[in-house]
């Protein structure tokens, strides 16, 4: 069939020109302008740059002496890591659990997908009031349950648990319901195979769903780590200006805190650039970790 | 194939055209140069109805915004002129805004703005016109105010805004408490160590004597400790070091706060809880004092079970300060933007908004308890409950006002500053360390 939309590609070009011009005007002009502030001495949000820096690298110098970056990284990777091992692997216990039980699939995958659709926001502040210490619902039953007095989840040996734990279980729904998809696409007849081969139910797991699942899971993996770098709004409400003592800060928060709070405009486009450089060296990373097989 | 074609490019220049408009409200404003270029021979006709554009901070879920909205009312019906509000709620983020409004010439004719360090850049810039200047032209301009009290500018000491009221800050008390604990509610002789003597008791029948944030708001705190240990004229001054002598008071402030929380008379969660989380134990007849400021007020009539179990009185006092010297003053005010007076179109509309939303009535209604420039002062509201009539009392009873040391304290070093009580309180640094350390920041 002769069709003349494959050969004349104006119009297609035509199409492309406002997303381009859009994500031109959006995106890379301020990313470039935030690698050019970085260099500059910015006194307030909205004031203009009064020049550049003596030296110009006095930022990048500071990234290096400053301890609250260095918690911000720290903990930024250590949620990364929380992520891998509780997101995705919590979505996979639960997927292949109700992948076994067979009937009520879509009434599960409703049930963990929902925290999904609630704003980061309203989630920090249902938690506030879980973990609050004046009152908080864990608090009530610990002191119902004999407890002598409340338990401060936000302090320095809680709150990394009040942090992680409402972001863990904001986002397995998200990662099941992808690894459940992959699951129903597992033909049933390898599995009755196998079960005629003699295959007890965690050898069909082992050797038939875990390696059939390699690229969904692969694609999990790579998401919850890119994701995680991005984490901001449920840690920003439920412990703002990183309590405790400057414990809890992520390279979000430390970014938004510098930019908007303390108003060093400057130094804040440097931890953001930091935040792109480690975003796009640990994927890549993670893409080459994590390759994708051709079946 | 042509009209698909056309099609598709009407298509990509709506989607272009669409982008492009984008703009915000302040950017469709009449640009200064060609409002410049109004038709001058109007002046000598009577003035034809303008539109101006008032930009302030009684916006959102200000206590104020009903007020402000029925004088905004009263001033257009009264002028036949129109008012564009831009306002919003006063933050970082609403000071940068304003700062980048006059930044790109998108300024409006009437600021209500802080009349501190924050407005240093737009009056060096000659962006506003001085109090002066106006009544050179209209000597009846805020002739209602004390000149001395309007909040002259820091940076060359002239006037600029027209203030609406101003504000103090007192101890608020929980007198169910008080009367639990067996102690008198403080008058103007308090002292600091009557004060640790109560705060003892208080926390001995199982209190918390004070309810404050030390991870948010340690700010008034702050301002009283440091108070303490200096005179009314020092406090205003910025310490050059932390071994000067405005330096060493707030080296001595900051370790009576860390005395306090040594001594365990804040919250257990002082450190994580958040301000609205320690006030709530104020109306839950959980904790004694607090120290907050005027606008405070409206939040204990708004929360308190029984409004009658509150008061407010002067801070304990130590050193040569008085109890009844207290923080406060006008920090806010009306500006006329020099845009808008080089516009005779708008130049008398201005004056007349401001003049309008500055009345003795109309200052009266927006806060009645708070300090103000009025010269005849402010009348109370009728049926004041006793919270509302223990704040007018106070503040009568005042001997002394200093401003808040932090105004003079840029953004950066003011958050670096309250950002680190934490880490005094808890020994991870000294306060000399944190002194130096904010003041030694950029802006």
């Amino acid at each position: 069939m002769d069709s003349t939309i494959y050969q004349k590609k104006t119009p297609l070009f035509a199409f492309l020109t406002p997303a381009f011009l859009f994500m031109g005007v959006f995106l890379y002009y301020p990313f470039f302008m935030n690698i050019y502030n970085s260099f500059c001495n910015i006194e307030g949000l909205g004031t203009a740059a009064s020049g550049m820096n003596a030296p110009w690298y006095l930022n990048y110098a500071k990234l290096f002496q400053d301890p609250l970056m260095a918690t911000a990284v720290k903990n930024t990777l250590l949620l990364m890591l929380l992520t891998i091992v509780f997101q995705v692997g919590i979505a996979l216990a639960l997927a292949l659990l109700v992948d076994s039980i067979g009937a009520g699939t879509q009434f599960f995958r409703t049930v963990y997908f929902f925290p999904i659709v609630i704003s980061a926001t309203a989630l920090g502040l249902l938690f506030n009031l879980i973990f609050l210490y004046d009152g908080g619902m864990v608090n009530q039953l610990l002191l119902k349950f004999g407890a002598a007095e409340p338990v401060d989840w936000k302090d320095e040996a809680h709150f990394f648990f009040t942090m992680s734990a409402p972001v863990m279980w904001q986002y397995v729904g998200f990662y099941f319901v992808i690894i459940a998809t992959g699951l129903n696409n597992i033909s049933p007849e390898l599995y009755e195979a196998a079960e005629i081969d003699g295959a007890g139910r965690w050898q069909r797991v082992r050797y038939l769903s875990l390696p059939l699942l390699h690229n969904v899971l692969c694609t999990c993996l790579i998401l919850a780590i890119t994701g995680a770098l991005k984490i901001f709004d449920l840690p920003w409400v439920m412990m703002g200006d990183g309590m405790p003592l400057n414990q809890s800060w992520l390279t979000g928060t430390y970014m938004y805190n510098q930019t908007f709070t303390s108003g060093d405009v400057d130094y804040g486009s440097t931890v953001a650039i930091v935040i792109v450089v480690l975003g796009v060296v640990i994927s890549q990373a993670a893409n080459a970790v994590f390759k994708e097989k051709d079946y | 194939m042509k009209i698909r074609k056309a099609a598709a490019f009407a298509l990509a220049l709506a989607l272009c055209g669409a982008m492009l408009g984008c703009k915000g409200p302040q950017q469709t404003q009449t640009p200064a140069s060609s409002a410049a270029e109004a038709p001058s021979a109007a002046s000598s006709e009577a003035p034809k109805p303008a539109e101006i554009t008032v930009v302030t901070s009684y916006g959102g879920d200000d206590g104020n915004r009903a007020n402000y909205e029925a004088a905004v009312k009263d001033y257009e019906a009264a002028t036949g002129n129109t008012v564009k509000d831009a306002s919003s709620t006063s933050d970082e983020e609403w000071k940068a805004k304003v700062m980048a409004d006059f930044e790109t010439g998108a300024e409006p004719d009437v600021l209500f703005y802080f009349n501190g360090v924050d407005s240093n850049k737009i009056v060096q810039a000659g962006k506003v016109v001085s109090v002066d200047e106006i009544r050179a032209k209209y000597p009846d301009y805020a002739s209602n105010m004390k000149d001395e009290l309007l909040g002259a500018s820091p940076v060359d000491g002239k006037n600029y805004s027209i203030p609406v009221n101003g504000y103090w800050e007192g101890l608020f008390v929980n007198k169910k408490v008080l009367s639990d604990s067996g102690v008198q509610v403080p008058g103007k002789d308090y002292t600091w160590d009557q004060f640790l003597q109560d705060c003892e008791k208080i926390k001995g029948k199982g209190y918390t004597p004070i309810a404050c944030s030390l991870q948010q708001i340690p700010h008034y705190w702050f301002e009283f400790t440091i108070f303490n240990h200096d005179t009314i004229e020092a406090h205003a001054k910025l310490p050059a070091s932390s071994s000067d002598e405005e330096g060493k008071a707030w080296v001595a402030g900051l370790n009576d706060i860390k005395t306090l929380y040594g001594k365990g008379y804040f919250p257990k969660n002082t450190l994580t809880a958040t301000d609205a989380e320690t006030f709530q134990m104020m109306a839950d007849n959980k904790a004694a004092f607090a120290i907050d400021g005027s606008w405070k007020v409206g939040w204990f009539q708004e929360n308190a079970k029984s409004i009658d179990d509150f008061t407010v009185t002067y801070v304990p006092a130590a050193g040569q300060r008085k109890a009844t010297d207290i923080i406060g003053g006008i920090s806010m005010g009306y500006y006329i933007t020099k845009k808008a007076w080089d516009d005779p179109a708008k130049q008398e509309a201005c004056v007349k908004f401001v003049e309008a939303m500055t009345t003795d009535e109309v200052v009266s209604k927006f806060g009645a308890v708070s300090v103000t420039a009025l010269k005849n002062g402010a009348t109370p509201p009728s049926g004041a409950d006793s919270l509302t009539l223990a704040a007018i009392e106070m503040a009568k009873g005042q001997t002394g006002i200093a401003p808040a040391a932090q105004d003079n304290l840029g953004q950066q070093a003011r958050t670096a500053l309250f950002a680190d009580i934490k880490n005094i309180v808890t020994g991870k640094k000294t306060a000399a360390q944190v002194v130096d350390a904010c003041l030694a920041v950029k802006g």
